[in-house]
């Protein structure tokens, strides 16, 4: 191996492609993509918080009205003293979306309370107000039973579940399960779709190089295991550059879009209580911080599976004329990404089972499924290393095999190759 | 002296097929070589060895005496029958890969591209893409990839399939300039003709054998002035009644006649002039294709048609 020769290659596939007009451009329309979603949740969540639906309510029992104002002041309005006629009016006129009437009868007989109103506001305003009667109408009955304060108390508690995970080092933390959950299947799709693609560079690159018939010439020059060797190098350097640049794009965007919404917040909004307006913007922008071992081990993992993967695309160009024979002898190589990618959905719910644990180890899997695992539960460490060492494994294997169908691949043209063709390659 | 390239008892097989089988010959420095035979006789895979591209089964290459190597493939100036480029790449940054892969600092090997772009006339293509170039001027761009690190061996495997005319000629005078420059070639065809007006020495190739090696004028010395070359006007069955020779290259009005077994080319004359007018009568050495024919027997030849 002479690392001149190897570098030269790599340099060659590393500057052409990164100045090729379809990198540049899915470089750049990747974090744009993201800004623009992110800009999409903050317009959102202004506008929602902007449009207020005004429910007059024409409260006969005295409690109720009141009750309601004291869970939403702004939606809410005491309008007890108007007739029901005007109330009718003044939706027409929409000065109100809509109007209830709650007469004694909601309380003790359990009438379900009418909503009048002009349509607008959608499911989610409907079932927002419904909520809220429901339990005003309930405390209210309760308060009416005349029941100890005892019982009143458990009828009115929320219980939900709390968790909080206990580290190894008896530290508490705040458990985000449920969102390094998301982050677990995406970063499983990321490297799933990462290794099609950088693959795919690769495949299409080692086809044209037999189709332009340059390859004779670049072999009178450079041992094929260094050609080979230099593309790898190549187009994951590209990898990696392209991904640095998603990276550093998405904290950037993730660290400037919390402010940015809160400034286009009302004033008024402003003044309020911060907590509150915060905890009205999407999850989005209150991200948990992603530890930097997950961001690391990522990386690795990708780099491995880029590895395993990327020696096996080249052999595939390799036998192959063009890319429409490559489709056949891709199999081989989509079928075990395709499996880890199904997993990963079961994975990705119950990251601990057996299934899980043990397809994560599996060198050809556990690209996909570590990573996943690894941002949801807490890997232990003999199960990492044994993933990392079997992919170091499995990828001299798998480069050994691959520069063996190069070698002989890259200089024969014109036959369609079949599995046959690479068996007996491989044993030359 | 050490022969620039020098091919002893080389075999290759690949699966049942053998390629090449126990070939030897070398090649004299300065000199042009042709290496000659049928598609398929073995040359390509021969040359592949000497470019140390695939390895021989058996046998030895030496180049400047020292085994193939990626060091004697520094030495060596190869264009191959496939021949390309990155479609993509500008020619200027193309060309500075291809040298720079042969040893060369990206300073000198900028200067040579330079020298040989305005050489060729082509300074001005410099920043093109090849995909834009015209056929002829991407197979300009080609010869200046194979020659641009001014090694002293230089490698054509048959070099003058699929070039335009004016480019057939433009490297005829490179190759021709370059054996004067004192530097070794190697060329293959299939293609006789080519040789007789280019080539010092020759190996005749036959299915995957050498069949003959040598110095051409003393090749053809040694096979005799026993060919006739004759132009006539009129009947041309005469040349059917003529038994114990070979007509080569026959047409309404003229024949290359191999005579066999000492029948007298008087005789032949005295046939013929019963006949038909004749306008030239010739005894001369017989041609590279006769004597091709004849070493391996008519027989013996894959792809005949290939041959001519």
């Amino acid at each position: 191996m002479n690392w001149r020769q190897i570098f030269l290659v790599l340099k060659r596939e590393y500057i052409t492609r990164v100045r090729s007009k379809g990198f540049i451009w899915a470089t750049i329309l990747v974090p744009v993509g993201f800004a623009a979603f992110i800009g999409i949740m903050v317009f959102i969540a202004v506008w929602e918080s902007d449009v207020a639906f005004e429910l007059a309510i024409k409260d006969e029992t005295g409690n109720i009205a009141e009750s309601l104002r004291n869970l939403n002041e702004r939606r809410y309005l005491d309008y007890s003293h108007i007739d029901v006629d005007s109330l009718r009016t003044m939706v027409q006129r929409e000065l109100i979306t809509g109007y209830v009437v709650i007469t004694e009868e909601n309380i003790s007989d359990g009438r379900n309370p009418e909503l009048i109103y002009s349509g607008s506001g959608g499911m989610e305003f409907i079932l927002s107000v419904e909520s809220d009667f429901r339990q005003v109408i309930r405390e209210e009955k309760i308060r009416r039973a005349d029941v100890s304060e005892e019982i009143q108390q458990i009828y009115e508690s929320r219980i939900s579940l709390e968790t909080r995970r206990l580290t190894r080092e008896g530290e508490e933390q705040d458990d985000d399960t449920i969102f390094l959950s998301f982050v677990g299947m995406i970063l499983g799709i990321i490297i799933f779709v990462a290794i099609f693609s950088y693959g795919g560079y690769i495949t299409r690159g080692v086809i044209e190089e037999k189709t332009n018939r340059i390859i004779e010439v670049i072999a009178s020059s450079v041992k094929p295991i260094e050609l080979l060797t230099g593309k790898m190098a190549g187009v994951g350097a590209l990898a990696i550059t392209q991904f640095g640049i998603w990276i550093l794009a998405f904290m950037g965007l993730s660290a400037i879009a919390g402010p940015v919404a809160m400034s286009l917040m009302e004033p008024s909004q402003m003044a309020g209580d911060m907590a509150a307006v915060e905890a009205e913007l999407p999850a989005i922008f209150n991200l948990p911080s992603l530890e930097t071992s997950l961001i690391i081990y990522f990386i690795l993992f990708f780099i491995l599976g880029y590895l395993l993967y990327s020696s096996l695309f080249a052999a595939i160009g390799s036998a192959a004329d063009s890319d429409t024979d490559t489709q056949q002898l891709m199999m081989p190589i989509t079928i075990p990404i395709m499996i880890a990618y199904f997993i990963m959905f079961h994975t990705w719910r119950s990251p601990d089972s057996v299934l899980s644990i043990v397809s994560s180890i599996i060198p050809f899997f556990s690209p996909i499924l570590m990573v996943t695992r690894i941002a949801i539960t807490d890997v232990p460490f003999w199960q990492i290393s044994l993933a990392i060492v079997l992919m170091m494994i499995t990828f001299a294997g798998t480069m050994w095999l691959s520069s063996k169908i190069y070698k002989v691949g890259i200089l024969s043209y014109g036959s369609t190759v079949g599995y046959k063709d690479l068996l007996k390659w491989i044993r030359q | 002296m050490i022969n620039p390239i020098q091919v002893s008892g080389l075999s290759k097989s690949f699966g049942k097929t053998k390629a090449v089988e126990s070939a030897s010959f070398s090649v004299d420095k300065g000199k042009i070589f042709g290496l000659l035979g049928p598609n398929g006789a073995g040359k390509t895979t021969t040359i592949r060895m000497i470019n140390y591209i695939i390895p021989p089964d058996e046998g030895e290459i030496r180049i400047n005496g020292e085994h193939v190597s990626p060091k004697t493939q520094k030495w060596i100036g190869y264009m191959p029958e496939e021949r390309g480029l990155y479609k993509k790449m500008k020619v200027g940054e193309q060309l500075l890969y291809l040298a720079q892969l042969k040893g060369l600092s990206a300073a000198d090997a900028r200067e040579k591209i330079r020298f040989w772009l305005k050489r060729f006339s082509a300074y001005d293509w410099h920043s093109k893409v090849v995909g834009e170039l015209s056929k002829g001027m991407s197979q300009k761009i080609q010869f200046i990839a194979t020659i641009v690190h001014d090694p002293d061996i230089y490698i054509f495997d048959e070099p003058f399939s699929g070039l335009d005319p004016i480019n057939s000629e433009l490297l005829k005078e490179i190759i021709i300039e370059l054996r004067d420059k004192g530097k070794t070639i190697l060329f293959s065809t299939h293609r006789m003709e080519q040789v007789e007006q280019m080539c010092d020495d020759i190996c005749l190739f036959n299915n995957g054998k050498v069949v003959l090696t040598g110095n051409l004028r003393k090749v053809k010395k040694d096979f005799g002035k026993n060919t006739v070359l004759i132009e006539f006007e009129g009947d041309s069955t005469f040349l059917d009644e003529l038994t114990d020779v070979r007509i080569n290259n026959r047409s309404t009005n003229f024949a290359e006649i191999r005579i066999l077994n000492g029948l007298n080319h008087q005789q032949i004359l005295r046939i013929a002039m019963e006949k038909a007018e004749i306008h030239k009568f010739q005894l001369v050495e017989p041609s590279l294709n006769e004597i091709f024919i004849s070493t391996v027997g008519e027989d013996n030849i894959k792809n005949k048609e290939l041959l001519k």
